[in-house]
């Protein structure tokens, strides 16, 4: 009875051992770093978890940025993301108002800086894109940005050993595929975060305004904060802010999306965080300096159009001394610490 | 009780787990399977891409090049229940004969509907990067303004206007204004039995287009590739494309 006994002990710790080496195999060897979102103090938390189904690693970041920084990207190599979103300009396209795009081609919009995207709830100066997600299908597959189509770039990614390499470590195995692509991309772009400012500093009671940019703050506060509120220094809402029509572009700008007269000339509030490196201003960078934007909205809002917003229907009247004591206040906006992070640069 | 005998009941408690996962298992493969079938055709006349010339209700004369329509969240119902297809989404492609059909399993009764949405669930439409069937590759997600394309019709024809006599219809819109998501309820009568197939043939008229709801004229209407009023009457008007061959 005994040898019986023992007999199918040994037949069923065998078998137990092979039903956890196969549960053991589905689960794999895969072990990334993951990595938490971490919301500065003080802030809202972003409207919706963009990364709720693309949990982030380490893996996944640093794929994401050999993506964003290769041209292979684009049809003829030249065009990365990294072309037109630069690190020292906030990843804003520096001194352009329009960007250059495959075969000399301009583009028709101001190339905006990336930060803060993950607070974001609609991309692009009309809000055409709804997920930071599928925001790259856009400037790789137009044909006056990068020009490419999606499964020729991942033609271009399968042939590369080091990015099979990576996509393994960052997804598990070597599939490569738009969604991985996306997705890692997302991990980099939705990651890059501005809360490093002298103005954030002086928040947490590491620094002190000047009297000037004290005076500015208090300015901004009054006149600017309507539209451009803090923490995030934008409220994402679509605006008409009054610029004249150019008429060779003809932008509707948000009622192109909503096919919605009442959004005629509407464009997406921008951040005024790292603003003085970011320049040209306005969805076409028609302005080169925060002194000709904030003229505009002293004296050159187009008072006449129906939409305008209604926050502007008296301009924003402004002393020169209120003037410069604003622009004061924004340079304390700037962050050294996005533009010069090692984390975000290439290599 | 020794120790051996110990280790004897855990494993049996263990080996009876196994029994009862495995029946469930079994309850599962006591299923049928049901097989949608969908067969493009224009008024009766069977799809060719490229080459038949088709008249629509205002007698203007059309080719076909290229006809595929997004299939979601398909499920059956009988009289007491309804089942979903788990992750069900569809590309049904005129030019992939593989695309037309697929199936899915379904516990045995007699069914009395069919239901899907033609075209992707509005979820889908703002979850970020998508992959399977509803991949970008698949050239039916808008890169200029979020969405999928729900259903793609091009083509060329003597009455439109628009370049190289081209037409083109690519009708999307997942929310607010301009949805063009249709719900699509078929009647039908078919029993599953465990362990067989049945099969669900399923006519779908690309002629409904024209005329339904609303009249849409090749020669004022060659191009729709955006969401807006256009879009939606045409997609009211192909809502009725599907019919059950008996």
């Amino acid at each position: 009875m005994r040898k019986i006994s023992i007999l199918v002990l040994f037949v069923g710790l065998v078998w137990m051992a092979g039903f956890f080496m196969s549960a053991g195999k589905q689960a794999g060897p895969w072990k990334p770093t993951y990595l938490s979102f971490n919301i500065p103090a003080g802030w809202p938390k972003p409207p919706k978890d963009i990364f709720i189904s693309n949990r982030l690693t380490e893996e996944g970041f640093q794929l994401g940025k050999k993506l964003f920084y290769d041209g292979r990207l684009s049809k003829d190599g030249n065009f990365a993301c990294a072309t037109c979103h630069q690190q020292y300009a906030a990843f804003a396209n520096y001194d352009h108002d329009f960007s250059h795009g495959f075969n000399n081609a301009f583009t028709k919009r101001n190339a905006p800086p990336l930060f803060n995207l993950a607070w974001m709830p609609l991309l692009h100066w009309d809000g055409a894109i709804n997920h930071l997600e599928v925001q790259p299908l856009g400037p790789i597959t137009s044909t006056i940005e990068m020009a490419e189509q999606i499964d020729s770039v991942l033609f271009k990614l399968k042939k590369d050993s080091v990015y099979r390499r990576m996509f393994k470590a960052a997804f598990g195995d070597a599939t490569i595929n738009s969604q991985r692509l996306l997705k890692a991309i997302a991990q980099f772009t939705g990651t890059i975060i501005s809360a490093g400012s002298k103005y954030d500093k002086v928040q947490r009671g590491e620094a002190s305004f000047t009297p000037s940019e004290q005076n500015g703050y208090q300015l901004y506060k009054t006149k600017c904060s309507g539209c451009h509120p803090e923490p995030l220094f934008t409220d994402y809402s679509f605006r008409n802010n009054g610029l004249s029509v150019n008429k060779l572009l003809n932008d509707s700008g948000r009622m192109r999306i909503t096919r919605d007269n009442k959004d005629s000339l509407k464009f997406k509030v921008p951040s005024l965080r790292n603003v003085a490196i970011s320049f040209p201003y306005m969805h076409d960078g028609r302005f080169f300096s925060l002194g000709e934007v904030i003229d505009h909205y002293r004296t050159g809002i187009v008072t006449a159009q129906p939409s305008l917003d209604s926050l502007l229907k008296k301009r924003i009247p402004l002393t020169n001394m209120e003037k410069n004591n604003l622009i004061f206040f924004l340079h304390t906006l700037t962050d050294s610490t996005l533009t010069h992070n090692p984390r975000f640069a290439v290599h | 009780m020794n120790n051996t005998n110990k280790c004897l009941i855990v494993i049996l408690a263990i080996f009876l787990c196994q029994q009862v996962m495995a029946q469930n298992n079994q309850t599962q493969n006591n299923q049928g399977t049901i097989t949608l079938s969908f067969i493009p055709n224009v008024a009766g006349k069977p799809l060719v891409l490229n080459d038949s010339s088709y008249t629509n209700p205002f007698d203007e004369i059309y080719q076909i090049s290229k006809f595929r329509f997004y299939v979601s969240q398909v499920s059956a119902k009988d009289k007491q229940r309804s089942q979903k297809e788990k992750n069900s989404y569809h590309l049904i492609d005129a030019a992939d004969p593989s695309s037309l059909q697929f199936s899915f399993s379904l516990k045995p009764g007699k069914y009395n509907s069919i239901d899907f949405l033609l075209g992707v669930d509005s979820v889908r439409n703002f979850s970020g990067a998508q992959t399977g069937e509803l991949d970008p590759v698949k050239n039916m997600f808008w890169t200029w303004n979020s969405g999928y394309v729900m259903l793609k019709l091009e083509g060329r024809s003597t009455a439109s206007t628009a370049l190289n006599n081209r037409i083109e219809y690519h009708i999307g819109g997942y929310s607010g204004a301009f949805n063009t998501i249709k719900k699509i309820h078929l009647d039908v009568n078919f029993e599953i039995v465990a362990g067989k197939s049945v099969s669900l043939p399923i006519k779908t008229d690309i002629n409904t287009l024209w005329q339904g709801a609303h009249d849409i004229r090749i020669a004022a209407s060659p191009v729709c590739a955006i969401p807006c009023a256009l879009a939606m009457e045409i997609a009211d008007n192909y809502s009725k494309m599907f019919s059950i061959i008996k």
